[in-house]
């Protein structure tokens, strides 16, 4: 199917060694709008918007970052901790603006699952709704979204 | 029958051959802006075949705004006011200028593209800024993450550049990265040394640069680099000053300290270095050295969460529940902060706590 | 062929719609209709190059083509012209007006393979018409395209936060609400026919 000039350029932003080491799309080598589409019906399918979940994991980097060198433990079951870098990196998606680099890591006490982020993949979700390839270190899972985000306790 | 193949070959190379001139034509015209004069400061003139945009020329000309994004438009450092001969604003800068800006006439110079004659007008000390080539003399392991560089200039011989000044390092196309990055690195050497530099680099997990350092750059490669940048610089008084710096912030730490003492300081100065364990620690014994050979300076390491079963009778926590005891009168306080954008942001907060104001707070804005 | 030019403008537009009534340019129509504003840059687009091929289309073909008698050359020597003109027009654009180039320009590469263009003006030839009703044919007809475009894009928006399953994402159910646009178009076919 054709692409536009910037849809082109996008898919080559997401390749990794263009703004990233490992790059944005793992093992999964579809075109970037396939792997939206997909991921946002799950989101539609699970009844949860990419606001909600953008907004939790920014929740979760907020109180991180106040306790910049170690994990704390959010809520008693959540173990999360921010490692910040100097610099700042590029949205692929060709618009303006820079964001920090860092990763945030969150361990899910009660399922004993992890997941990372970083601050670009919050504002990736939040715009795009783009949770990166399967296969890469920061994908999120939208099935597991609720599990891992949003679960308590037993 | 040959005779009408042949004639139709004719005719339609005939033709296209036709259209083919006509581009050649409107290429050479339309997309040839002619010799371009860029007036710079009401000085310096650039005369240049116009059709790149004002980044790439003034580059070509040593001459060297900063840029974060390689001229892709997203980082927007690249502002300079354009006085005459910009075009039209583009939709792509819009972004990034504010109203005053917009009145200031300052546009993003990755963005705008040479078509006519131009005058602009760029702080004065970006004609300092050069471009360097350099071979690698050395690189050492600090820790298990953070290796040193000594890089030897070969062109230019020598460099001018201040204590706490950073450079943008060039990494090329290798392996892992399909074109080169250029990324800001703090120089740790004394800067009365002028034919080296030293440059402490911190591998960051997926990085194209540190990762090129860490595992592709040996001793005896050439490296280009430009520089210096920077504001972080030592303040010309005679106030107390308190370094807090981590991991690979002790790069220009180090460069103000070894300066300090190559010109007999007598400021009152203390380093409170945090790390997590004592396997982040490292030029401890240089450190030492300073405090013996500079009057009144004081090395505090802080570990975090020191490793159980280690020997470490030094500090431990974090580092601001101790700035209070190393802060005498606040307002003769100067801190220099460098390390981790967490830190900082950290550490500002609780300085404001102890009476310290932004205006005796330094720090490098690339964080 | 003996048609009153505007009644010749509006069929194109609607009852003989190039993409919903010939399924012309359907390619970039089922890929770039995913955002609205660049299914807006590049249906002008069309519009402005399928008029003026469609008018050079003509001057060609009567002028160079017929007296030399080699008509059956005219699938070659219409891409050659649109192709070129393609690339004259982005050479022009980016140089009078940057703002121009950057929402409209950057489609034109897109345009050059657009077999509605191409298909425009072979019409033109067959149905004979003169030079007014070929300019209001080939305006029409992008006027047209321009029209579907948006419509599909302003559908699949609404579409865009519903759920739809695996099987029809993407050009499926694009294909499937053509479909249901073009039977909406057959409405209009009584009202006057041009082929």
């Amino acid at each position: 199917m054709k692409k536009t000039p910037q849809e082109k350029k996008i898919q080559q932003n997401l390749q990794p060694g263009v703004i990233t080491l490992t790059g944005f799309l793992g093992n999964d080598h579809r075109f970037y709008q396939d792997i939206i589409e997909e991921d946002k019906n799950m989101l539609i399918e699970l009844c949860i918007t990419p606001d909600e979940v953008a907004d939790r994991l920014q929740y979760f980097t907020d109180l991180a970052w106040d306790s910049y060198d170690g994990p704390i433990i959010i809520d008693e079951v959540y173990q999360v901790e921010y490692k910040s870098y100097r610099g700042k990196i590029p949205c692929p998606f060709l618009h303006p603006g820079l964001f920090p680099k860092g990763t945030i890591t969150l361990r899910n006490l009660f399922c004993q699952k992890e997941i990372c982020w970083t601050p670009l993949n919050i504002h990736m979700i939040r715009k795009h709704c783009f949770f990166e390839g399967k296969g890469t270190p920061h994908r999120i899972e939208p099935n597991e979204i609720i599990e891992i985000l949003f679960c308590k306790e037993s | 029958m040959i005779i009408s193949i042949l004639m139709t070959v004719g005719i339609v190379a005939g033709i296209g051959g036709f259209f083919a001139l006509l581009l050649i034509i409107a290429e050479s015209t339309l997309m040839n802006y002619g010799e371009c004069t860029i007036t710079i400061n009401d000085k310096k003139k650039i005369t240049e075949k116009g059709g790149s945009s004002l980044l790439t020329t003034l580059n070509n000309n040593k001459i060297f705004l900063s840029s974060a994004c390689g001229g892709r438009g997203s980082c927007g450092f690249c502002k300079c006011k354009i006085l005459k001969g910009g075009g039209p604003l583009l939709p792509t800068e819009l972004p990034f200028l504010d109203e005053q800006e917009k009145k200031d006439m300052v546009r993003l110079a990755c963005q705008v593209k040479v078509k006519e004659d131009i005058s602009i007008e760029i702080p004065e000390d970006i004609f300092a800024i050069q471009e360097f080539a350099g071979k690698v003399t050395s690189i050492k392991d600090m820790t298990y993450d953070i290796k040193e560089l000594t890089i030897e200039l070969t062109m230019p011989k020598e460099i001018e550049f201040k204590a706490g000044q950073y450079v943008q390092f060039v990494a090329p196309r290798y392996e892992k990265s399909r074109q080169s990055v250029t990324r800001a690195y703090s120089i740790s050497s004394n800067p009365d040394h002028k034919k080296f530099i030293e440059l402490i680099v911190r591998k960051v997990p997926d990085g194209l640069c540190t990762t090129y350092i860490h595992d592709y750059l040996k001793e005896g490669d050439t490296v280009n680099f430009t520089g210096p940048f920077g504001d972080f610089l030592i303040q010309d008084t005679h106030k107390d000053m308190i370094f807090i710096a981590g991991g690979s912030g002790k790069a220009p730490v180090k460069s103000m300290l070894e300066y300090l003492k190559a010109h007999k300081s007598k400021r009152k100065m203390t380093y409170l270095f945090g790390a997590r364990t004592e396997k982040d620690l490292y030029h401890v014994e240089l450190m030492k050295k300073l405090e013996d050979d500079l009057e009144h300076f004081e090395f505090v390491p802080i570990l975090s969460k020191p490793d159980e079963g280690s020997k470490w009778s030094g500090k431990t926590g974090y580092i601001m529940p101790f700035l209070k005891e190393f802060i005498g009168k606040p307002e003769n306080t100067e801190a220099y902060l460098c390390g981790s954008p967490g830190m900082i942001d950290a550490v500002i907060k609780e300085l404001h706590n102890l009476k310290i104001t932004d205006e005796q707070i330094f720090f490098d804005p690339f964080s | 062929m003996e048609l009153n030019v505007f009644i010749l403008f509006m069929a194109a537009i609607f009852t003989s719609n190039i993409l919903l009534t010939n399924f012309l340019g359907m390619c970039s129509y089922l890929s770039v209709s995913r955002q609205i504003e660049s299914s807006l840059g590049l249906g002008f687009a069309v519009f402005f190059v399928m008029t003026c091929t469609t008018a050079l289309n003509y001057f060609v073909y009567y002028f160079v083509l017929v007296p030399l008698d080699i008509v059956y050359l005219q699938y070659i020597i219409f891409i050659i012209v649109i192709a070129a003109f393609v690339q004259l027009t982005e050479m022009v654009i980016e140089r009078l007006s940057p703002v121009l180039y950057y929402s409209l320009g950057i489609f034109l590469p897109l345009i050059t393979v657009n077999c509605a263009i191409l298909g425009v003006s072979l019409f033109m030839v067959i149905r004979n018409y003169s030079f007014i009703q070929s300019v209001a044919f080939g305006a029409g007809s992008g006027i047209g395209w321009l029209l579907a475009i948006l419509a599909l894009a302003g559908i699949r928006q609404k579409v865009n936060d519903t759920f739809v399953p695996a099987g029809l994402r993407g050009a499926g159910l694009s294909l499937i609400i053509t479909g249901i646009m073009a039977l909406g178009f057959i409405g209009f076919s009584g009202i006057a026919v041009i082929q």
